[in-house]
């Protein structure tokens, strides 16, 4: 049975030594049901205490988590433990046990272990392509078969939330996109409130219908992915959301000066600011392009190829120590000039603090 | 040293070490050497040189003797070393649960328990064989299997809890976690995962305590008061003689009762010391 | 209570309560093992005064005034002590050369060998070591041979204690060995590389880089060594043939022999004052030492 999960003013004090360090200072947090949240923040940051909380692993110091309308956990006291709350969670590591197969593994948590039970967890196997896997043990499994076995683990309770902790991160890059589309297709298809915790914004994008970006212990900015990442609140949510550069800039009347270009900016208060712009939405260019205004001419210092295109760090030719990086459709030559071109309406502008 | 070359150095290395381990050797070697002298050899070669002529003489003389202990020794120390390192296990796992639960009382409480076990571990035995022996003498149990299985499980079962507690704290923390979310209770967890994950220990604690156990003297002294009676350090001892006494049958009587301890240690010594190492090392390496 | 949440945190509890009741009610008999001990040793229960009565510490005062108590108590100190210094020292010697060893498989045997004497009772122990301290066919047999003295070993009292040290010195060096070794091994590889690339010899790489990262080896070998040596019976009393040898006694002899001799209450006292000494090594031992090094986080 899925449930909403609601958080209010949540706060966890850990003690470290004589300090004691606040690692989350009054989350408000709602999951809708059958909703995918994702939680993005840095390592270390208190994402995976948050989630800790959640699954009842945890106690918060203050504030109430509530299961639909019930309530699990407030200050200091867990009232509905973990085995109760029927979580299924995706450890980082999979936590998968080591002594029995993965049938075994993914069979654990149910409790009726009859013929209804071995059916569906086929299903679920067939679904997650590890129908062939079921058979062996967690340690002759690649990484990938064991992060589907983990999940199918999960999946196979019929969870209240599925939680997922860093789900890819254990993963090779090469399977980390088809995996992410895995969950993301799983956790429709199943309807199941959903809550994924990375330090990878690419991990929240592929899966998350709604995001928040954890800084400091509380929610900076909660939005859709794509709000996040083209109207980020601050320069730091900005810059976990995705790569981005960023500049000084000056408001005067209306109009934003950033290096030699000029934007109207009625809604922004005059004074020094900071700006950003991220990597694609510049370009350099000999000529004018439709849509684009120019910032003034750069020398190109740096030319790679990423693969999939090329990455330029260039320079603006009166402030050699500023460094931006460019994508490009194509190479160009170290040392050669052009002019830095910028959509408008993606530069971003944050107040200088 | 550097006026030594390096293959100088090396050899001194290997003979320094091999002369200790010579000198180490020698007890033992004399131990499996003389129970195999015939009487004539008892008297004209010292403990050193082996026998001219072996023969089982001596052997077949002290096992009408010691087959009785041998035989006690089995029945009571293999069943009760299971159920010690057994039942320590689950109180191993017990401490675990407390200490990594962030309530700081439990917490405190784990410390606690956790000296009285040590305590209860490394506590000379012998202190309370006065209160055992009388409650012992109350109950009929002198001079029974009873009595001897009653001493050793008080007296190991501590031991074995410390034991396992050290195999306990490398427990991988996550999966200890995904069976509490699977809605696993605390016994449940324990049989279907803690154990199958610290086999290595349980196997480690089970040889320290066949062993400890198989070889503990003071216990069955105290216990047993009939000749033949008793379990087989305090039998073997009893052939320590005066000067009458033909040394190829303490010998003999010796080989007899360290044979089983000795072959575990041979054998699955390994395993022992792989475990105990890498709990010296934190995990990193191996002997 | 009968909620959902009231009766699963029922099962929890019991489901705890089982896994650790077992050792909890042995530890409480052994606790009461030793009150009962505390108890009597405050009465003079002997085969004098069948029926005990309270009499304050005069049993404690009867039982440590004798010549055996006061030799007995200096015997264990002695071979504590010896045992802690030669122990600890041979331990790092013998971990030392074992360290350097390049074959780990010839490491392992080696050790085992160094360990062995722990694996034989040290009764049994202590009747090979009779024989090999036998004048006429013993080690004085082989030092006669290569024209050195021979040595009176346990017929003397003078050397009788000494001999006694040495058996033990060769049964219990194993367990420092083990210990220190375990040590070495977790020092990390790459400063022992470190060493040898900028060229420094084995000694030094030992003193220098060894043996101070492996401070916590000599806690442990130093706590077990006590602990193990405080509890020596077997070796002294085999020895000797009984609790009556007055040179190798030591003290944890001297109270079975009072308990022997029905000297009930004295037995006690001493029994008490044997586990209040053990008590006050091992709980601070087992609170810093063991503790920290179980809970590696």
């Amino acid at each position: 049975m899925v449930v909403t999960v609601k958080l209010s003013k949540v706060t966890k004090t850990f003690k470290k030594g004589k300090r004691n360090v606040e690692v989350l200072k009054g989350v408000d947090l709602v999951v809708e049901r059958g909703a995918c949240m994702g939680v993005l923040g840095p390592s270390g940051t208190g994402k995976t205490t948050l989630m800790r909380i959640i699954a009842g692993l945890e106690v918060p110091s203050s504030g109430e988590v509530y299961f639909d309308d019930k309530l699990v956990s407030t200050s200091n006291r867990i009232i509905v433990p973990p085995e109760n709350r029927n979580i299924g969670m995706v450890f980082q590591s999979w936590a998968l046990y080591p002594n029995m197969k993965a049938y075994d593994n993914i069979a654990f948590a149910v409790k009726n272990k009859g013929e209804e039970t071995r059916k569906k967890i086929e299903e679920i196997a067939e679904l997650l392509d590890i129908l062939h896997a079921l058979d062996r043990y967690p340690r002759e499994l690649s990484g990938g078969q064991q992060q589907r076995v983990a999940l199918a683990r999960a999946l196979a309770k019929d969870p209240s939330i599925l939680v997922l902790d860093e789900p890819f991160s254990n993963l090779d890059a090469r399977i980390r996109d088809s995996a992410r589309a895995l969950v993301k297709k799983v956790q429709k298809e199943f309807g199941v409130t959903a809550l994924v915790v990375s330090h990878d914004p690419a991990d929240i994008f592929s899966v998350a219908d709604v995001a928040g970006v954890l800084l400091d212990g509380i929610f900076a900015q909660v939005g859709s992915p794509l709000e996040l990442y083209d109207s980020p609140v601050s320069a730091s949510v900005a810059r976990l959301v995705g790569e981005i550069n960023e500049l000084d800039g000056v408001v005067e009347g209306g109009k934003l000066r950033v290096l030699r270009g000029v934007v109207e900016r009625r809604d922004c208060q005059d004074g020094n600011v900071k700006v950003g712009i991220r990597p694609e939405d510049l370009r350099v260019s000999e000529t004018e392009v439709q849509g684009m205004i120019s910032l003034g001419k750069v020398r190109v210092k740096v030319s790679s190829y990423t693969g999939s295109s090329f990455r330029l760090v260039v320079s603006p030719l009166e402030e050699e120590k500023v460094e931006l990086y460019v994508n490009s459709d194509r190479p160009m030559p170290i040392n050669s000039e052009a002019v830095l071109l910028a959509k408008p309406e993606k530069i971003k502008v944050f107040k200088n603090n | 040293m550097s006026e030594f070359g390096p293959t100088v150095k090396a050899f001194l290395h290997q003979l320094i070490l091999a002369i200790f381990v010579v000198i180490w050797l020698i007890p033992i070697y004399t131990m499996v050497i003389n129970g195999l002298k015939s009487e004539f050899d008892v008297t004209s070669t010292p403990v050193f040189i082996p026998p001219l002529h072996p023969s089982l003489t001596a052997f077949a003389a002290v096992w009408s003797q010691l087959d009785v202990p041998l035989l006690n020794s089995v029945i009571v120390v293999i069943p009760v070393s299971l159920v010690a390192t057994f039942i320590g296990a689950m109180a191993a796992y017990y401490f675990y649960l407390l200490s990594v639960s962030k309530r700081r009382s439990l917490n405190f409480m784990s410390n606690t328990i956790f000296s009285l076990i040590a305590l209860a571990t490394f506590m000379p035995y012998q202190a309370v064989i006065i209160p055992l022996t009388r409650i012992e003498a109350n109950w009929g149990l002198l001079n029974t299997y009873g009595g001897a299985i009653f001493a050793f499980i008080l007296f190991y079962i501590p031991t074995a809890a410390l034991l396992m507690s050290m195999f306990m704290a490398v427990l991988p923390r996550d999966i200890i976690d995904a069976a509490r979310i699977d809605g696993s209770g605390d016994l449940r967890t324990f049989f279907r995962i803690v154990v199958p994950l610290t086999i290595p220990g349980i196997i480690s604690t089970l040889i320290f305590n066949v062993i400890e156990m198989w070889n503990n003297f003071f216990i069955p002294l105290v216990l047993f008061n009939v000749a033949k009676q008793t379990l087989i350090p305090v039998a073997v001892e009893s052939f320590t003689g005066g000067y009458g006494t033909l040394y190829n049958e303490s010998f003999a009587a010796a080989f007899l009762a360290s044979i089983i301890p000795l072959l575990i240690f041979i054998f699955l010594g390994r395993y022992f010391i792989r475990g105990l190492v890498t709990l010296g090392t934190g995990g990193k390496g191996a002997v | 209570m009968a909620t959902l949440e009231g009766r699963s945190r029922l099962r929890s509890i019991l489901n705890k309560a089982a896994l650790v009741l077992p050792t909890a009610a042995l530890s409480i008999i052994l606790l009461y093992l030793v009150l009962w001990n505390l108890y009597y040793s405050f009465t003079n229960w002997s085969l004098f005064h069948s029926i005990p009565e309270f009499v304050g510490l005069l049993s404690y005062a009867q039982a440590m005034s004798t010549v055996f108590f006061r030799s007995s108590f200096v015997h264990s100190l002695e071979l504590s002590g010896g045992l802690i210094l030669v122990g600890n020292l041979m331990g790092m010697l013998l971990a030392g050369l074992l360290y350097f060893v390049r074959s780990s498989k010839l490491r392992t045997v080696y050790l085992s060998i160094f360990i062995a004497p722990l694996a034989i009772s040290m009764a049994v122990n202590g009747v090979i070591w009779l024989w090999l301290y036998n004048l006429q066919i013993g080690i004085d047999w082989l030092l006669v041979r290569l024209s050195l003295p021979a040595l009176p070993w346990l017929s003397s009292t003078s050397t009788a204690f000494p001999s006694m040290f040495i058996v033990a010195v060769w049964a219990y060096s194993g367990l420092a060995v083990l210990f220190y070794l375990g040590s070495f091994m977790g020092v990390d590889k790459s400063l022992i590389e470190a060493a040898k690339m900028d060229g420094v010899g084995t000694f030094k790489t030992f003193f220098r880089v060894l043996l101070p990262n492996s401070y916590q080896g000599v806690i442990v070998a130093t706590a077990l060594l006590f602990l193990f040596s405080f509890k020596i019976f077997s070796l002294p009393f085999v020895l000797s043939g009984g609790p009556t040898n007055v040179s190798l006694q030591t003290i944890v002899v001297y109270m079975y022999y009072l308990y022997t001799t029905e000297f009930f209450a004295q037995s006690t006292a001493i029994a008490t004052l044997v586990t209040a000494i053990a008590a006050a090594v091992v709980i601070p031992f087992a609170l810093l030492g063991l503790r920290r090094w179980v809970r590696r986080e």
